[in-house]
């Protein structure tokens, strides 16, 4: 059963909603955040041309976009629950949406769109969607219905009738009579629907549900007593028949949906009905009928019309004579020079393949580049240029936007700050460096010293490389060279050592009890350099994060790397296990690439975690923060 | 043919020939008309006071966007996108500009209207916010929406904290980088210390204490932070790196609001909650709305 849908704006207003059951708000926010904003959700697609899902917390969420109109439509149903028609759902309800309120959309910015009157449509497309599919065996507890509001819209589409009837004559000779009565007041309908259920009439079906919370939606608020279907399912009779349970008050009556959740395949049964009480129920039935023929003959019109305009572009570049089709391609042309052009995946594929070679030449990663192309694509189909733009130029506006995206970290990186909370905790701070061999751990752990040197803390450095040879001997020169420059800035570095052979982790567990005791603030920790694909070494740093127990785990990345970089960054935020994962890195060796600087791209692009620091230089002072802007624009100049 | 001969164009643009006088007289009437119609299709749009909302995300931007168009609270989700909508001063506040005029005036009426810029609060998007403030033409002001519930703890305070010291650092950078003596127009801010109605909820006096010591925080922090990599990577000489700004007049110690009045910029906090179970308090936000229009 569908939970939710939402329709919403993309700057964050709902439009329009139907509640089945409470979902929290928090639930969409972080469909938005992980799929739109930040694009971290690899998205699993089930099969081609199915829409993309995203699980939260047991529920399963499927969108859809229109892109021109910036709505998002969602559909939140329990990933329990097997759907099959979410996809149609999706589809239909935005071609219904935005041809009844596009251009009133269109029309001027506003966070307002008239759309209470789109309940009934709503409601009619989950009928005839539901209708088509068997119903699945799974049954849930019936929806309660909160949405009132819109409910009460939904009037043409919903006639009453009340009919009496003795309690709990469920056979099928019984004969509605109708009671003009519509003044009753409202009792509760979700107790009368769990009185129903035992009754003699047995299951209901989950169409009949649905059909219930239909009736239950819109007559209560007439107050009308509420009552339960209890047609059997499958069973031969022609009339529906129902039971009551406020038949104890005065008088027994039901109420007979004559909405539009009955009418395709149970015509039939309206003239069977008829036929017991002509007068009332053909005139009746005939004016619910024209109504919701209506609405159904205006709803696929809709859906029709929205199609047809998808298309449409397609074949007016086929179509045509020669004449024609130069005369378009001259338009095409000149759209195309001053802008005001619609543009379709056909228009983008060139540009955007030049796109893609330009990204390569700046060192980006294949998947990198073709990942932030289809983001560039997804952003622009379906939108028109604006005046006096061409499709390059569009092309190379969103693609700045992309990467300044992709590059921009979601919350601050101030090493400074994190150490002075860690510090009021009461421990030191840890960090700790990991990478591929040879690519500047030591070197760029020296420099973090350094600069924290400069703030005046006192720094112990940990030699957990107990593999390479010479590797404790480097850190001790670099240590001896900080404690010289240091001794002019203030701060206190030293170095923490048990040589050769001994297990990592260990060692940098003791490093820490060490630096807690006497008196240091901030514990680097280098590691030995592995190889991303060395499963014996990738797999002690799991224990090693459990061990040290690092705040901040920095990977050391060379800025001269390739198309290795995805798999580097992956295989190394892999490897502390489940929960724990790197939290940003270095790029060492920036000033010998120039402006090909496409591996912060690429590494950001594997994994969503930040660019703390860039290496640029063979002195102590060359590390810098990441200045986004700068490198977008060496990346698209 | 040259220009002088019998037939040519300038012999005809001076003839008594009637089509002479009509293409003449057309150009008369429909110069002005075009002239009129250019120009004030081009300037009515941008006239409009407008006034920008920025803060964290999940601060209740669009939730107050939404009440002030509407007179209620839709439902809100986390924005993607920027929103203006042009909106009215609602009744019982009076704008500053029109103390003196009565309600029914037509100009009492216009200066009612304004534009309210929503922007997105989420940390990738905040370039929305950003750029507005580069180019504040006809932004009267800045509401900066915090949650005074999460600012009671140390992540959101600090979030809330260095936004908010980037826009005031952006908005003391268009002061003392203007060229004209004069200095440009004032904008002042509004931090409007929203969700008053949660029992978490700082008052209104310590989330502008808190937030004045976090921004004291973020200040000293930045100023010993690493060089950014712009100049390094674009091969320039990065050791003339021109000075960091620092947030305020000023040395050392710790920050205030009121330093920023140096600057021309004024920051006023007031609290209130736009969503609460005994009803909606917003009139503090509206009073210093009206107070700028
Ligand atoms: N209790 C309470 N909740 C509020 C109040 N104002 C807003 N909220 C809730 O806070 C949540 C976020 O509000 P939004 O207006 O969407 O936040 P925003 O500032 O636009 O956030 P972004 O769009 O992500 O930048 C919504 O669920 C609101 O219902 C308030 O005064 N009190
Ligand atoms: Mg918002």
């Amino acid at each position: 059963m569908l939970d939710t849908f939402e329709i919403l704006t993309t700057s964050g207003v709902v439009l329009w909603s139907r509640r089945y059951s409470p979902v929290g708000p928090h639930i969409i926010n972080s469909l938005i955040r992980d799929v739109f904003i930040e694009e971290r959700v690899q998205l699993h697609q089930d099969d081609a041309g199915s829409k993309p899902t995203y699980r939260r917390e047991g529920y399963t969420l499927k969108w859809t976009t229109a892109k021109d109109l910036g709505l998002i439509f969602v559909a939140v149903y329990q990933s329990l629950v097997h759907m099959t028609w979410i996809d149609k759902l999706l589809e239909n309800i935005r071609a219904l949406f935005v041809g009844l309120y596009g251009e009133q959309l269109k029309s001027k910015p506003s966070s307002v769109v008239n759309c209470a009157k789109f309940a009934p449509y709503f409601e009619r497309q989950i009928q005839d969607l539901e209708q088509l599919t068997p119903p699945s065996t799974t049954i849930l507890t019936p929806p309660s219905t909160t949405d009132n509001e819109s409910a009460d819209e939904s009037v043409p589409a919903i006639t009453l009738q009340k009919l009496q009837k003795p309690l709990y004559d469920t056979s099928a000779d019984s004969t509605p009579v109708p009671t003009p009565d519509t003044s009753r007041p409202s009792t509760p309908a979700q107790s009368h629907l769990l009185a129903g259920k035992a009754g003699p009439g047995g299951k209901l079906s989950r169409r009949n549900k649905k059909k219930f919370a239909a009736s239950t939606s819109a007559p209560v608020s007439s107050g009308d007593e509420a009552s339960v279907k209890l047609k059997g399912k499958g069973s031969a009779k022609k009339n529906r028949v129902w039971g009551d349970f406020g038949a104890e008050e005065e008088d027994p009556s039901v109420v007979l949906d004559y909405s539009q959740s009955d009418l395709r395949d149970e015509a039939s049964e309206g003239e069977a009905l008829a036929e017991i009480n002509p007068e009332s129920w053909g005139s009746r039935t005939g004016k619910g009928q024209f109504v919701l023929k209506d609405l159904d003959m205006e709803m696929d019109q809709i859906i029709a019309e929205q199609n047809a305009k998808k298309e449409a572009p397609a074949s007016a570049l086929s179509g045509g004579g020669l004449v024609g089709s130069s005369l378009g391609a001259i338009g095409g042309l000149f759209r195309n020079v001053v802008g005001g052009k619609t543009l379709t995946e056909e228009d983008l594929a060139k540009p955007l393949k030049g796109m893609e070679d330009h990204l390569l030449k700046k060192n980006v990663a294949r998947e990198a580049a073709v990942r932030l192309c289809d983001s560039v694509k997804r952003d622009l189909v379906g939108l028109k240029t604006s005046s006096f733009t061409t499709v390059e130029a569009t092309i190379r506006t969103s693609m700045e936007k992309a990467l300044a995206k992709i590059l921009t970290p979601t919350s601050s990186l101030d090493l400074l700050r994190e150490i002075q909370t860690v510090n009021a905790a009461g421990r030191p701070y840890v960090l700790s460096i990991v990478g591929v061999n040879g690519v500047g751990k030591s070197t760029n752990l020296s420099k973090i010293a350094f600069f924290l040197l400069q703030n005046h803390h006192r720094v112990l450095i940990a030699a957990a490389d107990t593999f390479r040879s010479g590797a404790v001997e480097q850190l001790r020169v670099h240590v001896r060279n900080l404690q010289e420059l240091s001794k002019r800035e203030g701060g206190q570095v030293d170095l923490f050592e048990k040589g050769y052979g001994k297990d990592a982790a260990n060692i940098a567990a003791d490093a820490v009890a060490h630096a807690a005791k006497t008196d240091f603030n901030v514990v680097l920790i280098d590691t030995a350099g592995r190889r991303h694909n060395d499963q014996r070494l990738m797999s002690s740093l799991e224990k090693f994060g459990k061990l040290a127990k690092p705040d901040k785990i920095l990977m050391v990345g060379e800025a001269l790397v390739g198309s290795d970089s995805v798999a580097q960054a992956r295989n190394f935020n892999q490897s502390f296990g489940p929960g724990r994962g790197l939290d940003g890195f270095v790029i060492s060796k920036c000033d010998t690439v120039g402006d090909m600087v496409g591996t912060l791209v690429s590494m950001v692009h594997a994994t969503g975690i930040p660019v703390v620091f860039l290496g640029v230089g063979q002195h102590y002072a060359d590390l810098r923060g990441l200045n986004v802007g700068s490198v977008c624009r060496l990346l698209m100049s | 043919m040259a220009w002088y001969d019998e037939d040519s164009w300038a012999t005809a643009a001076f003839a008594p020939k009637g089509s002479t006088i009509a293409v003449t007289f057309l150009l008369v009437v429909l110069l002005p008309i075009l002239l009129h119609q250019f120009l004030y299709r081009k300037t009515t749009p941008t006239t409009l006071p407008s006034f920008l909302l920025i803060g964290p995300s999940g601060a209740g931007k669009t939730a107050f966007l939404t009440l002030t168009e509407r007179k209620a609270v839709a439902q809100t989700h986390t924005s993607t996108a920027p929103l203006a909508v042009e909106v009215l001063l609602p009744e019982g506040h009076t704008p500053q500009s029109s103390h003196y005029r009565s309600p029914g005036d037509p100009a009492y009426e216009r200066s009612r209207r304004f534009q309210l810029h929503d922007t997105p609060g989420h940390g990738k998007l905040r370039h929305f916010a950003t750029t507005q403030l580069a180019n504040p033409t006809s932004v009267r002001g800045i509401i900066f929406v915090v949650d005074a519930a999460s600012v009671a703890e140390e992540a959101g305070l600090n979030e809330t904290a260095e936004y908010l010291h980037d826009v005031l650092l952006a908005l003391q950078k268009r002061y003392t980088g203007a060229t004209s003596s004069k200095g440009p127009k004032e904008i002042p801010v509004l931090v409007a210390a929203n969700k008053m109605d949660l029992f978490t909820a700082l008052p209104p006096h310590l989330v502008a204490q808190q937030l004045e010591k976090a921004i004291s925080e973020v200040r000293k922090s930045r100023a010993k932070g690493l060089k950014d990599s712009g100049p390094a990577l674009g091969g320039e000489d990065d050791s003339l790196d021109e000075e960091r700004e620092w947030l305020g007049e000023g040395g050392e110690g710790s920050f205030e609001f009121a330093q920023m009045e140096e600057v021309g910029t004024t920051v006023t906090v007031q609290g209130g909650n736009v969503i609460g179970g005994d009803g909606v308090d917003v009139t503090s936000w509206y009073e210093w709305i009206a107070a700028q229009l």
